[in-house]
């Protein structure tokens, strides 16, 4: 095994890692301002995904090449899904048990309330459906048919060492949204509000910021960037239904790594589990690629606790 | 039969969980994990396996089991709720994803199969029995039976209470003396130790084990299951399972109706069953609230003793030197020393983030620099609860509401501090005459701590109706429920009335005659003036001022920094607006 394969190792670690990093920035993001840990984040994005391939190919379990115009609907459908997705959640289930002016009625707010409720929001996406789709698991389409863009879809470097483009790709375009959102979520008067609202709830409703309307944006950010995560991650490998809760787990791993409402962070974060996840599976086997991600969040628990009380960007 | 059997050993397991969610108030959501551990440890270690007698592996199982929970609630032990949940979730898929990495071991997703039915060889006693299911289904109602009576009695004991208040508010039962993080331990590893019980005894009975049966769903309809009998129900875990088991039953019936996957439809209809239950709590929650049936106090005064009657200049009961404690290198107690004296009220008084509140809390136990003496000892460096063992009881001050206990309730989690049984929860358990000895002096402190603060009327009542004042008094009379010798007293008269002011000092007064050291955060200066034999100014974390009431009142400093040098001789009615974070 040659430098190349390494190579090659490490920039699959740095795609997916890509990836969970989207994942982990709006689990950040609702971490940060909410104060709520986003329980069917990672269920979202694979239940967006397979909105979309339930919506344009159906139910059977083959990639279909999409063309141009289908493949622009399909991401556009995806990310939709992932966004409404989200606020569903946000309205029914987490809306109802916090403490902010247009909140629940328990003034307290009803922490075993919004974490029972996101773990069954997150079980009801699986298990509906993998009532439609029942395979063990559905290649999905690559709506950016990066492939193509070179020929046999390999880069070859001096040295003898080929790079599959859609990696390459994967991480560009993962880095480069997640950085845009990132300094537009920290910029905009969006952005302020959300820091209002993360800091006190009350005092920001005094100075006219709905806290209600912030929560709901938040979810519905964290919904989008996990729908496009979903469209980056599923032609990568046949996924499944089930796929969605580690996704997310592992998405937490990376946003704690980063420092829970760090929106940099959770990218850097993700990077940081891909790669771990990668060099994991290459130096010990195929067996790890969700244990090592789920050892590591079990271990950041333990180790370094985070509190709830952090704070966005 | 083999339903019914089935169906409760998930009871046991269901049961562990309720102790975890229900009694202490732990989300905890990995019960699949210790499932996996009993089932497929009895598995590995039994006869097919390594070849261990059944006996053995099961017995090694769940001790591996209760080693796992144990030092996962070590490890886990800082964490506060919603990531106990998050990291008991990841365990659930982890230990799934581990059974799955390793085909080799765990069977892949088939799993491991063994004989059935299974036999129970004894050499020692030349004994062999046949597992028939009959006999499982023996083993599965026993098991059931004693756990959910211990249950029943553990709710109206000592162990009861002291998990209530953890649930409740786990600083609270700090400051009360409950050693929160020992009773966590123990609560966490009985509930993996149920779980591995309830894995061993399912696989022996169907001989099969695979990673679909120790799924997290699984962790979820337990939970579900467990959320359904609402806090601290025996009942509720025996409903839960019932409703689970009925719609396992559906799901499969329609699953061979529709043609489709009974595990989805499983899935389904628990999430289903969850967000109603969420949906429902609240009325469900309303349906079994009874309050007021574990701890009657009793009227008479008998069985508390007497207090020390003080001399003249009381012994010091604890002294403070030099102590310090700053936040992010702002000093918020700077270099602060004092003396408690046992007869003395002592108050404390200075303006908004004085320090006042500071202060109390490294009298009571937080991390120092300095010295603090209690009863002539050094308690460097000690927790809030050593404090409180030692006899220093500090009130906060935003009273803590605790909705789910009576006041005489409350009162009795204090009153057992003072308690001089070790394992009452144990002693309890079994009723020995010991424990009824111990219960009767509970029910006498806490009458005469409900007496002395005028709220033995409301001893019974719901205390999210009681007036601030009476919460506040009921902070004050778990505080003497305590026995301490030294009590802080965090502004205990914000927000009460005239009346409940009166009755205040009455029992301020009253500890300090029977020879208890009363220091006291106050802005009320009449109440100082009425109440105080010494008073303290504390500004910008340095004592600036003491002495006699009089003295620190005409002290110009005093004046000047806080009550305002405006202010004419006598009135001393200031009354500076409580101090709220």
């Amino acid at each position: 095994m040659g430098s190349g394969v390494l190579v090659q190792v490490v920039l699959g670690g740095l795609a997916n890692g890509a990836i969970l990093g989207l994942v982990a920035l709006g689990f950040s993001l609702v971490a940060g301002t909410v104060r709520v840990l986003h329980f069917a984040h990672g269920d979202i994005a694979v239940a967006a995904v397979f909105v979309g391939v339930l919506a344009m190919i159906g139910r059977a379990p083959i990639a279909v090449a999409l063309a141009p115009l289908p493949s622009v609907v399909f991401v556009l459908l995806v990310v939709a899904a992932g966004a409404a997705l989200s606020a569903l959640v946000a309205l029914f289930v987490v809306l109802p048990n916090l403490a902010i002016p247009g909140g629940g009625r328990r003034r307290a707010g009803d922490a075993f309330g919004w974490i029972a409720g996101g773990l069954g929001a997150g079980l009801l996406l699986r298990e509906v459906l993998g009532l439609l789709l029942p395979e063990q698991g559905y290649a999905v389409p690559d709506p950016f048919r990066l492939e193509r863009l070179v020929h046999g879809g390999l880069v070859n470097l001096p040295g003898g060492v080929t790079l599959p483009i859609r990696a390459v790709i994967v991480v560009v375009i993962g880095l480069g949204v997640g950085l845009i959102a990132e300094r537009s979520l920290v910029r905009s008067r969006f952005g302020s509000s959300l820091r209002a609202v993360a800091d006190d709830p009350e005092g920001a409703a005094l100075c006219g910021v709905s806290a209600r309307r912030v929560v709901m944006w938040a979810f519905v950010v964290a919904g989008l960037l996990a729908g496009l995560a979903g469209v980056l991650a599923a032609p990568g490998r046949a996924i499944s239904v089930d796929d969605g809760a580690v996704l997310g787990l592992e998405a937490v791993a990376a946003a704690l790594l980063g420092g829970v409402g760090s929106l940099r962070g959770a990218l850097v974060g993700g990077l940081v589990v891909g790669l771990v996840q990668a060099l994991a599976v290459y130096a010990l086997g195929a067996g790890l690629y969700d244990v090592a991600p789920l050892a590591l969040l079990v271990v950041l628990l333990a180790v370094r606790p985070p509190g709830i009380r952090a704070r966005t960007a | 039969m083999i339903d019914v059997a089935q169906a409760l050993w998930l009871l046991v397991a269901a049961l562990g969980l309720s102790l975890s969610v229900s009694y202490a108030g732990l989300p905890m959501l990995g019960q699949s994990a210790f499932i996996a551990v009993g089932g497929y440890g009895v598995a590995l270690l039994g006869p097919g396996g390594v070849g261990l007698p059944l006996g053995v592996a099961a017995a090694a199982a769940v001790l591996i089991a209760a080693l796992l929970g144990y030092f996962t609630a070590v490890g886990l032990s800082r964490l506060d709720g919603a990531y106990l949940a998050l990291a008991t979730w990841t365990l659930a898929w982890l230990v799934q994803r581990i059974l799955l990495a390793y085909p080799g071991v765990f069977g892949g997703p088939e799993g491991l199969t063994r004989p059935v039915p299974a036999h129970l060889v004894s050499r020692s006693l030349g004994v062999e029995t046949v597992l028939t299911t009959k006999i499982n289904l023996v083993f599965a109602a026993g098991i059931c039976v004693l756990v959910l009576l211990a249950f029943i009695r553990m709710g109206k004991g000592p162990g009861g209470l002291d998990l209530a208040v953890l649930r409740e508010s786990p600083q609270l039962a700090t400051s009360l003396g409950v050693a929160v993080a020992a009773r966590r331990r123990a609560v966490f590893t009985m509930t993996a130790v149920l779980g591995a019980v309830s894995g061993v005894g399912s696989t022996v009975l169907l001989g099969i084990i695979s990673p679909s049966d120790v799924s997290p769903l699984l962790s979820l309809q337990l939970f579900v299951a467990v959320l359904v009998g609402g806090a601290a129900r025996w009942w509720g875990p025996v409903l839960g399972v019932a409703l689970v088991s009925v719609l396992a039953s559906v799901a499969d019936r329609l699953g061979s109706v529709g043609d489709v996957s009974p595990e989805r439809l499983r899935g389904v209809l628990t999430a289903i069953l969850l967000l109603g239950v969420l949906a429902l709590r609240g009325p469900l929650g309303r349906l079994g609230r009874t309050a007021g049936r574990v701890i009657q106090p009793t009227r008479s005064t008998l069985p508390v003793p007497e207090r020390q009657v003080p001399t003249l200049e009381g012994p010091v009961e604890l002294s403070a030197t030099h102590v310090s404690i700053s936040y992010a290198s702002v000093p918020a107690v700077d270099d602060v020393s004092l003396v408690l004296r046992g007869g003395e009220v002592h108050a404390l008084i200075g303006p908004n983030g004085s320090g006042k509140s500071t202060l109390l809390h490294v009298l009571a136990g937080d991390v120092v620099s300095g010295e603090i003496r209690v009863g002539g000892r050094s308690c460097r460096a000690r927790g809030v609860r050593d404090r409180v063992l030692a006899g220093v009881v500090r009130t906060p001050q935003r009273s803590v509401v605790l909705s789910g206990l009576t006041p005489a309730m409350q009162v009795a989690v204090g009153a057992r501090v003072g308690s001089p049984s070790r394992q009452a929860m144990l002693r309890h358990l079994f009723a020995t005459p010991r424990s009824r000895v111990e219960a009767e002096r509970v029910r006498a402190v806490v009458g005469a701590a409900l007496r002395e603060t005028g709220l033995l009327g409301v001893s019974d009542t719901d205390p999210v109706r009681l007036t601030v004042g009476e919460q506040q008094l009921l902070q004050v009379a778990r505080a003497i429920a305590t026995g301490a010798s030294v009590f802080l007293f965090d502004e205990p008269s914000a927000g009460m009335t005239d009346g409940e002011r009166q009755t205040l000092r009455a029992v301020v007064r009253g500890l300090a005659t029977a020879g208890a050291a009363v220091f006291i955060v106050e802005h009320d200066m009449r109440f100082v003036g009425a109440a105080a034999d010494f008073v303290s100014v504390l500004d910008a974390g340095r004592i600036i001022a003491s002495g006699t009431p009089v003295r620190v009142r005409d002290d110009p400093l005093v004046r000047e920094v806080y009550l305002g040098s405006s202010l004419d001789g006598g009135a001393g009615g200031t009354h500076v607006e409580a101090d709220r974070p």
